[in-house]
């Protein structure tokens, strides 16, 4: 499949700010599958410095710098990106067992950021809860195959979970996600996350975007989507990540666009930084998925 | 006579004195009678006389959760070291060091350990301090340590251990510090009579060892604080001071072009090293925790460009979890091509197969902790746990948790501690101990180890992680020679420092707490000397209960303005007045709320004040035991020998640098202040007599002005007196003087020789007191007057104080 997207991010102060320097982290970093075209970005008033890199997570940033006094900033990035089929289907027989990927997670000499062992432990906004391990227990028996789980684990959540974009926010943890029993796309994957952790299945959080498909005879809204999460497990030397979205109850495949992989949201928030100045800030997204004919 | 004499010879666990050898035993007992005879000397117990020099110090600690500082424990017997057992440690020490230095090198370079198995990638990733993003990231001059804590075990029969490595805070090296000042200060000569190695030379290669790695000659060191909330905040003040380090707050620094500055009053200076005690975490919200606010935008563009050395290099502290313990002594061969020379408690960790078998099955023999320091499922605590004191369930829940994350687990052998003689009440106990120990790189590079350290005497005989445990002692550490050793001191060790005079940096943030601390004082001054004026204080003879009622009346409004009465006070007797604006906690302008933030305040200063004028300034309010107005009368005048102690231990002890003149700006605004305020609140009361000796009274000026009139105090002598006179330290002109004279010398930003906005201001407010006469004074100048000192005080607050967003802020203003 072949997208277009175009992601604005519009930010208001409430006072003037100074010296706001920021982090992107919204052009799609290397990934299998996946070959990004034409990224541009553009922010307006333009910022003094900008530098972009990788790392250290699966991850591109852009470090912006903006001198100038601003109240209003906006943030624009568009590419062009063409994803291809994971070449997993959903019902690999051959998966190893929860066991085995923890035995495996523990033993190979990889602390790349591809690697099983940085997923393997608390993070930040991920930090371990008894209530989840528990609750998530019985999806994760040692000797069940890890996809098998996986897939049990992301059924789970979507039944119990009501999706409400009111009941959480940015900075909500797994554990308080949890206890509400509701949330968004990023809390059910750090619920996902924690819930895997718990039992030795190294879990990362991903972030990207959806191609959402209008109701049969209706147009496609343009802007009315927002950024994407999901998880992804690690499933062996051989089958390698996975992703879940627990929102929607599917696999990542072509509908899914991968941006980056990081130990939770805090590892690859798509914009952070800091200012001097100015007390709240209002923020609003508008993302566009626009599937291009080949 | 032979203190030690009793001393239990039976001792199984093994004794630092008992098993000492003869010439070691020797200084031991030297040392006790040196002890006794101090006592006897004095009247006093060796505790007590310890005891007193510790609050002279003000030395204190808080545990985890007090809201209060303890004062320090601290036993008067040191532990006694021979030369030869501690050449033993100091070897080991030095070996360990350089393993981990070798270990940090390779985890963030090359990563062969890992990739070559003999790290599992785990227990790198396990570690919440492993900062992936420092990976490539090298030090300047390749030294990722510099500061190394390790607390030490030593076992029945002399043999040390290696309990734990600390590399991201050395607690400890600071109170190690202070034990041995307190001891010295407290016990004469003894300490060289035993010979004991100085520790000074520590700290001076410490210092130079960091200013080596500096990019530029006499660089600008800082200690990085996380502020006076933290735990171990008066250890790092004391350090700061020690050392001559500038102590700031990430909120201090900036980074301009990849370069590290204090924001000063004279503008931003360069820093050129931070020893920080701040987490790797938290210490750049842009390239680290974004939530961080104690940490320093864009700092790691500083470590890139190689331009701050750090002690320590962000990251090194992944090495000290508990998990590494597996596998460092095999990493000796491996990296150093040596056997160990000081072994560490001997670990396994469950994320290895054969190791969660071993411990499983051998887990009554072992203490089970988290392998990477943090709380997990299944144990109660960070602390290890012993397998064979858990109850029959908690055992179970622990195995199925481990099966669950084995990953998560180490076990460690159970070490018993050798005891040593302990001071307590009139006889020598044997307590067994932990020390740590501290491990220094040099002005060459090269590591030394301070000779001592810091003990831990429990109460218990369990090995906690923490610095110190409920009940438990500190003691001293002393290693002895048999003759003396060569003297040696910070100077002679350096070289003679260049010749300055400065009075270091001043940070915007002290400036702007220096200030308010005199602020506050004063205004808490001028609140007791208006209860002092109503309860009839003065010298008037006749006066009784401060002079006509109106007047009164109106200094009790005075008070209630100001916040040190609640706005309906008219049920309230004066005297019941003057007990609330003294003593009520919960009036923000009282007294007791004052001096409260003033201490607050004063809290981050505390590497600039000197020991006495901080006990006086932290001292609690007296003891209010009646509501007698005589009663509250002895409180006020009390207080008002206390602000006169301050502000003369201020006078004779402070070098007359920009600290300095900041404080007494602060003070001098608020008296001005104040004058204007409570002449105006005067204005019209009752008799003019009354009213004037009032004025006179509050200001300290009613001796002067009966040597100078032979009158009846008249308003325009008074005023003369108190508004224009230069000479009456206490008139309104001597402090407007005053802050010019330390507005003047303070540094400019200006490139073109023109005053800045705050002397304009002052002199503004300056030209009516020094070219009006007094007949020219009314109510409407006074109020102008009035106005214009709050101007000052704002135009000194923008150009030399950081400035916040109210979010930020955390002062109360002052009322009225």
């Amino acid at each position: 499949m072949r997208y277009r997207i175009h992601h604005t991010t519009s930010l208001r102060y409430d006072g003037v700010v100074r010296l706001a320097r920021l982090n992107l982290r919204l052009k799609p970093a290397l990934w299998p599958g996946q070959r990004v075209e034409n990224f541009a970005l553009k922010l307006d008033p333009p910022p003094a410095e900008i530098e972009a890199g990788d790392g250290p997570w699966i991850v591109h940033r852009h470090r912006v710098i903006l001198r100038e006094a601003l109240s209003e900033l906006s943030i624009e990035s568009r590419f062009d990106i063409e994803v291809s089929e994971p070449a997993l289907s959903p019902d690999d027989a051959g998966a190893p067992d929860i066991g085995s990927i923890r035995a495996a997670a523990l033993t190979l000499p990889d602390l790349s950021p591809m690697g099983p062992a940085s997923y393997l432990f608390a993070s930040p906004m991920a930090p371990p809860s008894t209530a989840i391990a528990e609750w998530a227990a019985p999806f994760l028996a040692a000797d069940q195959s890890v996809l098998a789980a996986g897939h049990a684990l992301m059924k789970a959540i979507h039944e119990s979970f009501a999706y409400d974009g009111t009941a959480t926010s940015v900075t909500t943890t797994a554990q308080d996600a949890f206890e509400q029993k509701r949330g968004v796309c990023q809390d059910f994957a750090h619920v996902m996350i924690v819930a895997a952790r718990a039992h030795g299945i190294p879990a990362a959080y991903v972030s990207g975007y959806l191609r959402t498909l209008p109701p049969p005879g209706q147009p496609r809204l343009v802007g009315a989507d927002a950024m994407h999460a999901w998880a992804a497990l690690w499933c062996g030397q051989a089958i390698g990540w996975v992703g879940f979205d627990p929102t929607n109850d599917v696999l990542a495949g072509t509908d899914h666009i991968f941006v980056a992989m990081g130990r939770d949201y805090a590892d690859i928030a798509p914009i952070d930084g800091v200012f001097l100045g100015g007390a709240g800030q209002n923020l609003s997204v508008s993302v566009d998925v626009e599937p291009v004919e080949d | 006579m032979d203190w030690l004499k009793d001393y239990p010879v039976d001792v199984d666990a093994g004794d630092l004195f008992r098993h000492a050898p003869p010439e070691v035993a020797a200084k031991w007992r030297m040392m006790a009678d040196g002890l006794h005879t101090l006592a006897q000397d004095s009247g006093l117990s060796a505790q007590e006389l310890l005891a007193r020099q510790i609050a002279d110090m003000g030395m204190s600690f808080r545990m985890t959760g007090d809201a209060e500082e303890r004062s320090w424990p601290l036993t008067p017997m040191p532990l006694i070291v021979g030369a030869q057992e501690w050449a033993k440690v100091e070897a080991g020490l030095i070996q360990r060091a350089r393993l981990l230095e070798a270990v940090v090198g390779d985890i963030y370079g090359p990563q062969d350990l890992v990739r070559e198995g003999h790290i599992p990638a785990a227990v790198v990733a396990g570690s919440r301090y492993f900062a992936r993003a420092m990976g490539g990231v090298l030090p300047r001059r390749g030294h990722y340590i510099h500061v190394y804590a390790v607390d030490l075990a030593r076992g029945p029969h002399g043999q040390w251990r290696v309990l734990g490595d600390r590399l991201r805070l050395a607690n400890g090296v600071g109170y190690a510090l202070e034990n041995r000042l307190a001891l010295s200060r407290g016990t004469g000569s003894l300490l060289s009579d035993i010979h004991a190695r100085r520790l000074a030379g520590f700290f001076g290669q410490l210092r130079q060892g960091l200013s080596a790695d500096c990019p530029r000659e006499s660089p600008r060191i800082a200690l990085l604080t996380p502020g006076r909330f933290n735990q171990s905040y008066p250890e790092q003040a004391h350090l700061a001071r020690y050392l001559g380090f500038p102590l700031v707050e990430g909120r201090d620094l900036s980074v301009i072009d990849g370069k590290l500055y204090v924001r000063t009053i004279g503008g931003p200076k360069r820093v050129d090293a931070l020893w920080r005690w701040i987490d790797t975490n938290s210490l750049d919200p842009l390239n680290f925790d974004a939530r961080s606010t104690i940490g320093v935008p864009d700092l790691a563009d500083c470590w890139t460009g190689g331009q701050v050395a750090m002690a320590n290099w962000p990251g090194v502290e992944v090495v000290e979890a508990p998990a590494f313990a597996a596998f460092l002594p095999r990493l000796f061969q491996t990296l150093l091509g040596e056997d160990p020379l000081l072994p560490n408690v001997a670990t396994w960790w469950c994320g290895g197969e054969a190791e969660a078998d071993l411990v499983r099955g051998r887990l009554d023999e072992l203490m089970v902790a988290p392998a990477f320091g943090q709380r997990v499922e299944g144990l109660a605590a960070v602390q290890p746990a012993h397998g064979a004191q858990l109850t029959p369930e908690a055992r179970e829940a622990l195995l199925a948790a481990m099966a669950r994350r084995p990953m998560d687990y180490c076990a460690q052998e159970i070490i018993n501690l050798s005891t040593t003689p302990a001071l307590i009440d009139d006889r020598f106990e044997p307590r067994p101990f932990t020390l740590r120990a501290f491990v220094a790189r040099g002005a060459d590079g090269e590591w030394v180890v301070m000779p001592g350290g810091f003990a831990r005497l429990s109460s218990s005989g369990k090995i906690a992680s923490t610095l110190m445990g409920e009940g438990d002692l500190s003691a001293d550490v002393c290693v002895v020679d048999e003759a003396d050793e060569e003297r040696f001191s910070r100077v002679t060790l350096t070289g003679a420092p260049a010749i300055r005079r400065d009075g270091g940096v001043l940070a915007a943030q002290a400036a702007d707490n220096l200030f308010w601390f005199g602020r506050y004082g004063e205004r808490a001054e001028m609140t007791v000397r208006v209860v002092r004026s109503i309860l009839g204080g003065g010298i008037e003879v006749d006066a009784g209960a401060s002079g006509h009622p109106e007047v009164r009346a109106r200094l009790v409004d005075l008070l209630a303005n100001w916040g040190a009465l609640a706005p309906d006070h008219s049920a309230l007797s004066p005297a019941e007045a003057c007990r609330a604006a003294l003593v009520e906690q919960g009036l923000p302008g009282g007294v007791a709320a004052l001096l409260n933030t003033q201490r607050n305040v004063g809290q981050s200063l505390r590497d600039r004040f000197a020991p006495d004028f901080w006990r006086i300034a932290s001292r609690p309010l007296p003891l209010l035991d009646s509501h007698r107005p005589g009663v509250l009368l002895r409180m006020a005048r009390e207080l008002i020998e206390r602000f006169a102690a301050l502000s003369g231990l201020g006078a004779e002890d402070m070098v007359r640098g920009p600290a300095w003149r900041f404080l007494d700006m602060g003070r001098r605004i608020e008296r001005a202040l104040s004058l204007c305020r409570i002449a105006r609140q005067l204005e019209g009361a009752g008799e003019e007599s009354d009213r004037l000796n009032t004025l006179l009274d509050i200001f300290d000026s009613q001796i002067t002005y009966r040597s100078r009139y032979l009158s009846a105090p008249l308003r325009d002598p008074v005023y003369d007196l108190l508004l224009l006179d230069p000479d009456n330290p206490r008139s309104l002109v001597h402090q407007v003087q005053a802050i010019e004279r330390h507005i003047a010398a303070l540094p400019s930003l200006r490139e073109d020789a023109l005053p800045e906005a705050p002397l304009r201001e002052v002199r503004a407010v300056l030209a009516p007191l020094i070219s009006l006469t007094v007949d020219q004074f009314d109510g409407q100048r006074m109020a102008e007057i009035e106005l214009r000192l709050q101007a000052l005080s704002d135009s000194i607050s923008a150009r030399y104080f950081l400035q916040f967003d109210a979010a930020v802020a955390g002062r109360t203003p002052l009322q009225g």
